[in-house]
């Protein structure tokens, strides 16, 4: 489907010596995303585009919304992801009475010692898995929201660097569902993307009526991946080549967003940055030294979705209609 | 309705008020006064729902207004087929629709409506005041359309700024029109009201008829000459011809009017001319009477449209004058008809009838001077005597009893024009001599910046005519016998202090005013030539002074030529405009290839992506596939890879590759051995 790099040239340097590194270590970005997507694709079945658009996400190093219904496999997706890429996972569920120490950690005065020691919070992992965030209360969403932005963490005065790669995956319910607080707009544009899971198709559900536990499943997956390995490919998202051309697009897209009286806010220079930054890593996954339009129009929903709105409709179909008003060559 | 959209965004409700009541102010001076209750009352009930404290009426309610206007409008008028009771159907149309204003679709309907009514009003009057009025009920309209964008639009300054903006820019366009819009006649006239009285010779006289005529200063003709100008003494304006007199009141009678069977000639040459050329020539601009008479000069003929010359020299129009109507006249006032046609036996009883009785004084009177052996012109030029001897002329003569000319020859020998025309034709009947009287206008103003006679209501004059065998008619003005000046001067000069007594200020006293007064006749007349009376004729001129020779290929050119240099001035400025922009050259060339298969029958749908619309003609053209596919991988090297090669390639690929393309679907064998 996607075409192969043909010639070496359309890559810059550093892709180069980044790819050919891989290369000699065993290891193409093709196979490992081929690897890692097959590997989760395994246990949650027929949701490959989103898996990718989940890989990206994280390429690019941003943090990850699931909004979906209850039972749809968020948090299937979230742990096979920290399993494939051998990265350590916490999961912490949101309730409304949490409070931000829960998160983050706190100081506890040891007699032993005589000394307060830190203890540090679920959030001082790799992986987080926030389940149904949106069921705490905004002081304790911003406590974690405040982390995601910032990498670190300021507790009584001392501030202690989180871990890298830092990624979270946050599971959100449905607004119209009972108990639920709405995260608020500044604190949606802090995840690079939105993605929803749907129901599966006929085929997927067969085969998962058929196959074995999902959750064994999950516990027998392997790390295709190693940290330094990851981290490359984090850097060689920045190597992408973005043409005048394809800014000239992007730039089109987001000015529409802003002068069009469909949006009633238009897309900030951070959700533009994002969309580049997100269509950057769509074609590293996809082995492609260079973005295409297709790639901006790939992530776009996700990207933007949940950061547009609207008069009438929701933010997706506002999406829709940009894909579908914007031409990709200048008129 | 249940999409928020389509709602009348609230505060542009005060806009389409004012935009319907500046529409409706003019019609409503005109219009009965319960339609101005009923539309403040709509307005009120609309206001209402505004504010949250009724509901928009439901349908029976609705229903029942509509059966209490139609009732209404039942009451008010008598005719329904005529302009005003449809004018204020319109009216009230119009201000029920308040009643269910609730989309913004309504509101446009609305206002649409006012554009309408708003243009009702030149169909009674096309005056400088009402033309600028026109022009403000469209400036608000068109705000009040503007305030319907929403977002802020319904704020004044820029509702009324967009308006502003909009009709300037119509505005060449308006003018181009004007000039090159072909002028049709009206389709249907529609009948008018003529209950409604206006000032105005009128088609009886009695006395006291022309007093009230003497204290109008409107304007009543507008005469520009072409050639020479009849001195004062000769500008008698004729209208009517009075032959019937019932011992009190002079009608024109039975069979003179083609309303009731009189006899007009309409066309042109239909009644033969005088041999020699007409002594003048000039143009009538007369403003609306509300009657079909016409005034000129004797003896006329007139080529114009619609108009007629009767048996009793004189020219009616074929429908009244509901507005102002110019006619171009030739006259031989003086030049008697070289063999008089001899009076016909009727026409002789017609003008020597008099009342069976009555004024035995003045018949007395009359019989011992044609025992005398008196002729004629004897009997007449011993009346003009008296008059001049013994009759005063002023504006308030004292009541007259039954027997009027007894009473005003033998008792209160005081009176004016129509005392004096009636008593004489009286007198010369009784002698035997055939004799009418004539009503019109008398004199007139010379304005000379504009070179034309201003002929005003208190001009109206009576005179009379008498016939002498041999002679023919020949006018005889008693008047002049005893003031002169009237004839000479006009009658400010002959009334002295009477002029004008009755008017509120005396603004003819005050000689900037009367100049002030004159400028503005001169505006008028302007605007009335250039503008109002712009009819199929004066374009014609107009466009043969611009063009030379109207042909179509001409009138097409004058057409098309200033629509092209718009079009293209604004070509030129959006090409400019966009220059500091202009498209990289790999996406003209892609440019191309999509229309090249667009015109294969494959478009490329706005922010279709590449790679989906190569997919796409894949499926759809088969014998293009291989072409398409080439063509975006190398645009996806060249526009988004950078590879400056692939520019080449693409180059090469849209300007040699693409004449290659088969216009036809290749049998597929074919394609494969090459």
């Amino acid at each position: 489907m996607a075409p192969v790099v043909e010639s070496w040239r359309a890559l810059t340097p550093g892709l180069i010596r980044g790819l050919r590194k891989m290369s000699s270590n065993g290891f193409t970005v093709q196979k490992i995303v081929s690897a890692i997507v097959s590997d989760i694709g395994s246990v949650l079945l027929g949701k490959e585009r989103q898996v990718k658009l989940a890989l990206a996400c994280l390429l690019s190093k941003g943090h990850l919304l699931i909004e979906d219904l209850p039972g749809m496999g968020k948090t299937t997706l979230a742990h096979a992801l920290a399993q494939v890429l051998g990265l350590s996972y916490k999961r912490v569920q949101f309730t409304s009475d949490m409070l931000p120490a829960d998160i983050l950690g706190v100081s506890i005065f040891e007699r032993e010692s005589g000394q307060f020691h830190f203890h540090e919070g679920p959030v001082f992992s790799q992986v987080l898995l926030a389940d149904e965030i949106n069921r705490s209360s905004p002081k304790t969403q911003s406590a974690l929201l405040e982390a995601m932005e910032e990498r670190q963490v300021s507790v009584d005065g001392e501030t202690r660097p989180l871990p890298q790669p830092f990624f979270v995956i946050a599971t959100q319910n449905p607004l119209q569902q009972s108990g639920t607080f709405a995260l608020p707009e500044s604190q949606l544009d802090r995840f690079l993307m939105r993605i929803s899971l749907g129901y599966p198709t006929r085929e997927a559900e067969r085969a998962l009526f058929l196959g074995a536990d999902p959750r064994l499943q999950l516990a027998k997956l392997k790390p295709r991946i190693d940290l330094s390995t990851l981290k490359k490919m984090q850097s060689l998202v920045g190597q992408v080549k973005a043409s005048d051309s394809l800014l000239d697009y992007l730039e089109r897209l987001v000015l529409h967003t802003r002068q069009s009286s469909d949006c009633a806010l238009g897309l900030s220079p951070r959700g533009a940055l994002a969309l580049l930054r997100a269509a950057k890593a769509w074609a590293l996954i996809h082995h492609r030294g260079h973005v295409l339009p297709e790639d901006i129009q790939a992530v776009l929903p996700s990207v933007a979705g949940h950061r547009l709105q609207s008069d009438g409709g929701s933010g997706d179909q506002l999406v829709e209609r940009l894909m579908r008003q914007v031409d990709i060559i200048a008129a | 309705m249940s999409n928020n959209r389509d709602l009348l965004p609230r505060e542009s409700l005060l806009w389409i008020f004012a935009a319907q009541f500046v529409a409706l102010l003019p019609q409503l001076a005109q219009l009965p006064l319960w339609i101005a209750f009923a539309w403040a009352f709509a307005v009120y009930w609309r206001l209402e729902v505004f504010r949250g404290r009724r509901d928009l009426p439901g349908r029976p309610l609705k229903f029942l207004v509509i059966l209490l206007t139609v009732a209404g409008l039942a009451l008010s008028y008598q005719r329904w087929f005529a302009l005003e009771p449809m004018v204020a159907l319109l009216a009230l149309s119009f201000t029920l629709k308040n009643l269910e204003l609730v989309s913004r679709r309504d509101a446009f309907v609305s206002l649409l409506l006012a554009y309408f009514v708003a243009a009702t009003l030149f169909v009674r009057e096309q005056s400088i005041p009402y033309a600028l009025y026109g022009l403000i009920s469209v400036l608000v309209i068109t705000a009040a359309l503007a305030a319907q964008l929403g977002s802020f639009s319904a704020r004044p300054r820029r509702a009324l700024g967009l308006s502003v903006r909009l009709l300037a820019q119509a505005t060449p366009l308006m003018l181009l029109l004007f000039v090159v819009m072909p002028r049709l006649g009206p389709l249907w006239n529609v009948p008018q009201d003529t209950s409604a009285g206006r000032t105005g010779v009128s088609d009886s006289m009695a006395p006291g008829d022309f007093t009230r005529l003497s204290k109008s200063a409107e304007p009543a003709l507008r005469i520009a000459f072409d050639g020479p100008i009849p001195p004062p003494e000769q500008r008698y304006w004729r209208g009517l011809v009075y032959s019937e007199f019932d011992g009190r009141t002079w009608r024109q009678g039975f069979g003179v009017d083609p309303r009731n069977g009189g006899q007009v000639y309409w066309k042109s040459g239909e009644r033969p001319l005088p041999q020699v050329g007409p002594r003048y020539r000039y143009r009538v601009i007369q403003e609306a009477s509300r009657s079909p008479w016409l005034f000129a000069l004797a003896r006329p003929a007139s080529d114009s449209a619609g108009v007629g010359e009767t048996l009793d020299d004189r020219l009616v129009k074929r429908t009244p004058l509901y507005s102002r109507f110019a006619y171009d006249v030739r006259s031989w006032p003086r030049d008697p008809q070289a063999v008089p046609i001899p009076l016909s036996s009727a026409e002789r009883r017609r003008n020597l009838q008099l009342p069976a009785d009555g004024n035995e004084r003045t018949r007395a009177w009359v019989e011992r001077l044609r025992r005398k052996g008196l002729g004629a012109e004897a009997i007449s030029s011993q009346l003009l005597a008296r008059y001049h001897r013994e009759f005063t002329y002023t504006l308030s003569p004292p009541a007259l009893g039954r027997d009027s000319v007894d009473a005003f020859l033998f008792d209160s020998q005081k009176g004016f024009c129509e005392h004096f025309a009636g008593s004489y034709v009286f007198t010369m009947r009784a002698a035997g001599v055939p004799a009418r009287v004539v009503a019109g206008y008398q004199g007139g103003e010379w304005v000379s910046g504009e070179k034309y006679l201003l002929v005003r209501e208190y001009d109206a004059h009576a005179w009379a005519e008498i016939w002498l065998d041999g002679r023919g008619w020949q006018r005889v003005d008693p008047t002049a016998a005893v003031s002169p000046e009237r004839v000479r001067n006009g009658l400010e000069s002959a009334a002295g202090e009477e002029f004008m007594r009755d008017s509120l200020l005396p603004v003819h006293r005050i000689d900037a005013l009367v100049k002030l007064r004159l400028q503005w006749d001169m505006i008028n007349y302007r605007w009335y030539q250039t503008v109002v009376s712009f009819d199929s004729e004066k374009q014609r001129d107009t466009l043969q002074r611009l063009l030379g020779d109207i042909s179509p290929l001409r009138m097409a050119l004058f057409f098309a030529a200033p629509v092209a240099v718009v079009l293209l001035a604004m070509l030129l400025w959006t090409r400019l405009g966009s220059r500091g922009r202009r498209r990289p050259a790999v996406e003209r060339l892609y440019g191309v290839f999509c229309r090249r298969m667009a015109r294969a029958g494959i478009a490329r749908r706005a922010g279709e992506a590449p790679r989906d619309y190569a997919e796409r003609i894949s499926a759809a053209k088969p014998h293009l596939a291989e072409f398409a596919e080439r063509v975006t991988q190398t645009f996806e090297r060249a526009a988004y890879g950078g590879e400056a090669s692939a520019l080449k390639e693409l180059r090469y690929l849209l300007r040699w590759r693409l004449l290659l393309l088969p216009r036809v679907p290749i049998n597929k064998n074919k394609l494969a051995g090459q």
